[in-house]
């Protein structure tokens, strides 16, 4: 009778540590996972770092938006750090009138989607000799587009403004939108590489079976090989869009005495008469509010590009491999 | 008769194909390296700009021996402090932007939302917009004042060094907003190497930790190289840098010397980094 008791005890007791251990397995489990990369910790630890990196990428934006609706008593008041008591809109409207917003936008979007679209064309079509067809010196020709790539711009750049004097093209577009023609122009060679990266990894079979359907060269190019690379097509367009918009250096190299300038170039006029109305004695608390009113009205057409095209964009990274 | 219409062949082949490379080679020619050549050119004249014509006066090396010895100070004071804080800008945008990468190649629930946010910097990074930001302090942690590192700094660390540790620190958030598009870069390399590989290594009860140094790392050695060499293109070409801002029009002549020493370095930098490059590809390709 006694043993029997005692055996029940002890299988008690045997229970409940077995119960427990099971219990702190299933916490175990839950905080570090079977795999470390499955756990609750694991996945705290990169939520943790996401959110922070996220914030450092969102904080000036947010800087922007909040600083440009401020009047002047949220300016002034202390406790007013983010979040303004009412909204004002008069520095949108002020920033919109030292930018010359109307003219300027319209200038910048056809500037640099102009330049986004002859650059597709012409870099695909350098992409894809360089990837699939065969021509004299290819190597050669090779080397120098890595050359071109490295090439910092500066180095040909003064040459290049008494190339287009020459021409007669200083205080136009054409410095900008002529080399983009034949594949170069801003980071031109970059989207050159990334075609060709793209087109070469398509299989050998494509090219063959188009041809012996009877395709030549400039139909299976068209027809069969541009519109598959889709993917690195939108890379492209986005990437030259967004560089050509934000660009300052061509443009004020270029087009320094034009009238019809881009936005990124009325910004810096902006920003300097700003700074000389402050050193004739003019201080005032609005400037900052106008700077970042008018730095939004600039941002403000990527941030809606970038968020329509963002899926496809994404999915174009995937997919392209982007690079050899 | 087949030897011929083989001949023929890649003749017509050939053909094709420069007619396809032939508008970026003409552009190549005209405006890239003609105006290579001549700024090489003027660069070992004195070149006077009248309003009817433009004067050359030859004076060989003159203008790089202005630059490097004679008056020295901004290669010296300006170049060497920045060539020191790229060296360390560097190393941080590629080991920031590889962790960022393989942490948005995880599957979590919001992994789109950071996609978005985390392709962010590539649109702003590249403008005007950035230089409003970096003169608002918006690049600065505010730890370096907190914990007086600036102080540290200079007690321990060797002069030289010193400032440009600090005045990378202090835009430690700066050097996150450039790594966008290595960000992507690394995304889109992770995505090449194959699930099934992973797989495996898992089945054989290799850890995260394991894969990463054993799968993960040596598959994308191609992508570090690519990432480095375009972080150092994008750097040393940025519109604010201090060389780059001295090349103006100002004096042809010296600018153009100025822009070949500065090629000249950054060409050293690239050439270095495909050397380490191709030996790395090599031990890498000999344990295979």
């Amino acid at each position: 009778m006694k043993i029997v008791k005692r055996g029940n005890e002890t299988v008690a007791r045997l229970y409940s540590d077995d119960k427990l251990r099971r219990g702190l397995d299933a916490v175990k489990y839950r905080l570090l996972g079977a795999e470390i990369d499955k756990g609750l910790l694991f996945k705290l630890f990169v939520y943790v770092i996401l959110i922070n990196v996220a914030f450092i990428y969102i904080k000036p934006i947010l800087y922007m938006v909040t600083t440009m609706v401020k009047d002047a008593q949220n300016i002034l008041d202390p406790t007013v750090i983010w979040v303004p008591r009412t909204i004002f809109l008069g520095h949108l409207q002020h920033a919109s009138e030292m930018l010359n917003y109307g003219k300027s936008f319209l200038i910048s979007v056809s500037l640099a989607s102009s330049v986004a679209v002859l650059q597709v064309f012409s870099c695909a079509i350098a992409g894809y000799a360089f990837a699939r067809l065969d021509f004299p010196f290819k190597k050669v020709w090779g080397a120098l587009l890595l050359f071109t790539f490295i090439m910092p711009p500066q180095i040909t750049i003064l040459p290049s403004i008494m190339l287009f004097k020459e021409f007669g093209w200083l205080n136009t577009f054409l410095p900008m939108v002529v080399p983009a023609l034949f594949g170069h122009g801003l980071k031109g060679a970059m989207f050159v590489i990334i075609y060709r990266a793209f087109y070469s990894t398509l299989p050998k079979e494509l090219d063959e079976a188009a041809r012996m359907d009877g395709a030549g060269p400039f139909r299976m190019f068209f027809r069969v090989m541009f519109p598959i690379s889709r993917s690195a097509t939108v890379v492209v367009v986005l990437f030259s869009f967004v560089w050509n918009w934000n660009d300052f250096y061509f443009p004020s190299l270029f087009m320094f005495t034009a009238e019809n300038v881009p936005l990124s170039i009325t910004l810096a006029r902006m920003a300097g008469e700003m700074k000389l109305a402050e050193g004739a004695g003019e201080i005032t608390v609005y400037a900052e509010a106008i700077k970042m009113a008018a730095s939004f009205l600039i941002i403000m057409p990527l941030l809606v590009v970038y968020l329509f095209a963002q899926r496809w964009f994404i999915e174009g990274v995937e997919r392209t491999g982007l690079v050899e | 008769m087949k030897f011929s219409r083989k001949l023929e062949n890649t003749t017509l082949r050939k053909l094709e194909g420069s007619l396809f490379i032939a508008p970026w080679v003409f552009g190549f020619l005209v405006f890239v390296a003609f105006p290579l050549g001549y700024s090489l050119y003027m660069s070992f004249h004195q070149v006077k700009i009248t309003v009817s014509s433009v004067n050359y006066t030859f004076i060989g090396l003159n203008h790089y021996r202005e630059i490097l010895i004679a008056n020295g100070s901004l290669l010296y004071e300006e170049l060497f402090p920045f060539l020191r804080e790229s060296a360390m800008m560097i190393p941080i945008i590629l080991v920031f932007s590889l962790l960022v990468a393989i942490l948005l190649n995880l599957r979590f629930p919001g992994r789109t939302l950071f996609r978005v946010i985390f392709f962010l910097p590539v649109i702003f990074s590249s403008g005007q917009i950035v230089q409003e930001f970096i003169a608002q302090g918006e690049g600065s942690l505010s730890i370096m004042e907190t914990l007086r590192i600036d102080y540290y700094l200079q007690e321990y660390v060797p002069g030289a060094w010193a400032a440009p540790i600090e005045k990378v620190m202090s835009s430690f958030v700066l050097v996150l907003w450039y790594s966008g598009v290595q960000i992507l870069i690394f995304l889109a390399g992770r995505q090449t190497l194959p699930a099934s590989v992973y797989e495996a290594s898992r089945i054989d009860g290799s850890g995260p930790w394991n894969t990463f140094w054993k799968i993960t790392l040596p598959g994308l050695v191609p992508y570090i190289f690519l990432n480095l060499m375009y972080t150092v293109v994008d750097l040393f070409t940025f519109p604010s840098n201090p060389i780059v801002s001295r090349v103006n029009t100002s004096n042809y002549g010296s600018s153009s010397a100025l822009a070949w020493i500065y090629f000249t370095i950054i060409l050293t930098f690239v050439l270095v980094t495909l050397f380490i490059y191709s030996r790395v590809d090599k031990s890498l390709s000999g344990k295979r």
